[in-house]
């Protein structure tokens, strides 16, 4: 029970401690923490594919990218779409993608599918940059953030800290349903198939469906990531779709790690902040990521929160030792 | 009326390679059918046939008068069918109870929901209690299959095999490896929790099969050389020749 709380109370703090931010934060700082939140879902939902799932997607960010384009083109090319149509119109885009693609990936794992999420990816950004008239190429598009309608009152969202508390509430919710839905009974058969899939189907489960709703699922959860990554910058560049994009969370989630739902958290915020501060220092910063990546793998494979769960045991839970093998097994 | 399940004229080869060359024979419902053999005799590519595993080469499998030959395992499961495995096929890293609620669930429906936490429902649970319960596995529930001993991950092997409730029960030499003593516990089990269903098993143990089958199967060089009592098989020249006369 206690291992189940603990998120719970961890997410409650952590929400509250996010609404006090604006108050504590310069803009500046309070600029980055809304990145920070908008990655962090991003980052959440492809450690469903690759921590939980066992499935490593080098196509993330075409639906990231694809949803932060269509939010751009919707804003632009339809005056006075309100804000939730603007998600749903993003989100629904991934939706769909997500579905097709799934659909043709349904029966490949492991290298296949790295590779085939890659060519699409690569197909998508190929398309985005080529596709001058309606993606702006290589000069991107800007758009104004439209406000937000509550039916009885409406938000101007061109304040910093109210566009916040946008992201704050949706990007928490969205991340707050995948750790509820890592205990459901979907998030457990993706986990069981990732431990024994020919098991699963002698048990009843079709896999390949399975794959694809998960697929469609993460990638819709990417794609609304996407909606506010354009919202945030009010502005999206073919950088969102582009493979390096699909890198960067990929480096996220293994920074913080695959095995807890928090890893993920963790990663975004190292790599965000890390990020922030090295390309003020120097314009290689990439390559100053690229050397911490290489060192982690070869030296902490399993991302920070595997060092930090290390610490802990070694610090608080000294007394049990053997009453660690069944937590082990409860939490999978 | 048709038979409960009628495995007919079933081929397969593996790329030229023939294991079964015409298997025939039918077995009636609440049976307890077993079939032998020697080692690379076909038992695990026959099972694999049924259970959906392998597409036959040619041949049907009439289950309830329907052909189900070359449906896939998911599909089966739900028409009542579910097999065990000669090489223990459990999760390894869960806990023997999840290892068993798994199979529960999905008999309840409860595979791609997406709100039902699966361990909140009490019935769920209660089955998954139940069956560890039969396999006397209750007292080691919450340690993860990797470290059970053999015998417990055969019997977990059982477990899981029965989580989805089959009314046809497929087992692939349950008793594979295990000491006398295992075996004799093992078997007062299987005919325990296999009792009034229809089940068919590959055994190499002679004692097993004799004491547990109403009928036996031979299946020899690919085909079924003799399907009947196990009076008739422990007296029948042909099995004595090609089979029991050996070992
Ligand atoms: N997937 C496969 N591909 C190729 N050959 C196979 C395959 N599965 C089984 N065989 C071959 O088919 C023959 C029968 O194997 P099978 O496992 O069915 O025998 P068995 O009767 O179960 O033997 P045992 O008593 O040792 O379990 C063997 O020669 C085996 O090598
Ligand atoms: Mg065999």
């Amino acid at each position: 029970m206690k291992q189940k709380i603990m998120p719970l109370i961890t997410i409650i703090a952590l929400f509250l401690l996010g609404i006090f931010m604006p108050v504590i934060l310069k803009q500046y700082h309070l600029n980055m923490l809304t990145e920070i939140i908008i990655f962090a879902l991003f980052a959440v939902s492809y450690n469903l594919l690759l921590g939980y799932a066992g499935l490593l997607s080098f196509g993330h960010a075409m639906f990231f990218g694809l949803s932060a384009f269509v939010t751009a083109i919707a804003i632009i090319h339809i005056p006075g779409l309100s804000l939730w149509n603007v998600i749903l119109i993003g989100v629904g885009a991934a939706v769909i993608v997500g579905f097709i693609i799934g659909g043709l990936l349904l029966r490949h794992k492991g290298s296949y599918f790295a590779l085939l999420t890659l060519a699409f990816n690569a197909l998508f950004y190929a398309i985005a940059t080529k596709w001058h008239s309606v993606t702006g190429g290589d000069d991107g598009l800007s758009i104004t953030r439209p406000g937000l309608d509550l039916g009885f009152t409406s938000i101007p969202l061109d304040s910093l800290t109210n566009f916040y508390y946008l992201t704050l509430v949706i990007m928490g919710a969205a991340i707050v349903f995948c750790w509820y839905f890592t205990h459901t009974a979907m998030g457990k058969t993706v986990l069981l198939m990732r431990e024994n899939e020919e098991r699963m189907k002698f048990l009843g489960f079709n896999t390949n469906i399975s794959r694809l709703i998960l697929f469609t699922f993460t990638g819709a959860l990417a794609g609304l990531a996407g909606v506010f990554y354009t919202l945030h910058f009010q502005f999206v560049s073919i950088s969102a779709i582009s493979p390096d994009m699909t890198t960067a969370v990929l480096l996220m989630v293994f920074v913080g790690g695959t095995k807890k739902f928090w890893g993920p958290l963790l990663g975004v915020f190292v790599y965000i902040i890390l990020q922030n501060y090295l390309s003020n220092i120097t314009d290689r910063w990439p390559l100053v990521i690229g050397v911490i990546f290489v060192l982690m793998v070869l030296y902490v494979p399993g991302g920070l929160s595997d060092v930090i769960m290390n610490v802990w045991q070694r610090f608080f839970e000294k007394k049990d030792n053997n009453g660690g093998k069944s937590a082990t097994a409860e939490e999978v | 009326m048709s038979d409960y399940l009628h495995i007919q004229n079933i081929h397969k080869d593996f790329s030229g390679l023939k294991v079964l060359t015409g298997v025939e024979f039918k077995v009636t419902e609440k049976e307890r059918h077993a079939v032998i053999g020697p080692n690379g005799a076909g038992k695990t590519t026959l099972l694999n046939i049924i259970s959906g595993k392998f597409k036959p080469s040619s041949g049907a499998i009439l289950f309830k008068g329907k052909d189900i030959s070359g449906k896939p395992p998911n599909v089966l499961n739900h028409y009542g069918l579910a097999r065990s495995f000669q090489i223990t096929n459990v999760f390894q890293e869960l806990s023997v109870f999840y290892n068993v609620l798994a199979g529960v669930r999905s008999h309840h429906g409860l595979r791609y929901n997406f709100f039902k936490m699966p361990d909140h429902d009490r019935n769920i649970c209660e089955k998954v209690e139940s069956i560890l319960e039969d396999v006397g596995l209750v007292d080691v529930k919450d340690q993860p299959a990797s470290s059970l001993s053999y015998g417990q991950q055969r019997a977990l092997e059982i477990a899981i095999t029965l989580s989805t409730d089959p009314e046809l029960i497929l087992l692939d030499e349950p008793t594979a490896g295990m000491t006398r003593e295992e075996t004799n516990q093992a078997i007062q089990m299987i005919d325990k929790v296999t009792a009034g269903h229809t089940l068919i098993i590959i055994e190499h143990d002679m004692e097993v099969v004799f004491s547990l089958a109403n009928i036996i199967s031979v299946l020899h060089y690919g085909t079924i050389l003799v399907s009947d009592t196990p009076e008739k098989i422990r007296n029948d020249q042909r099995v004595k020749d090609a089979y029991l006369g050996e070992g």
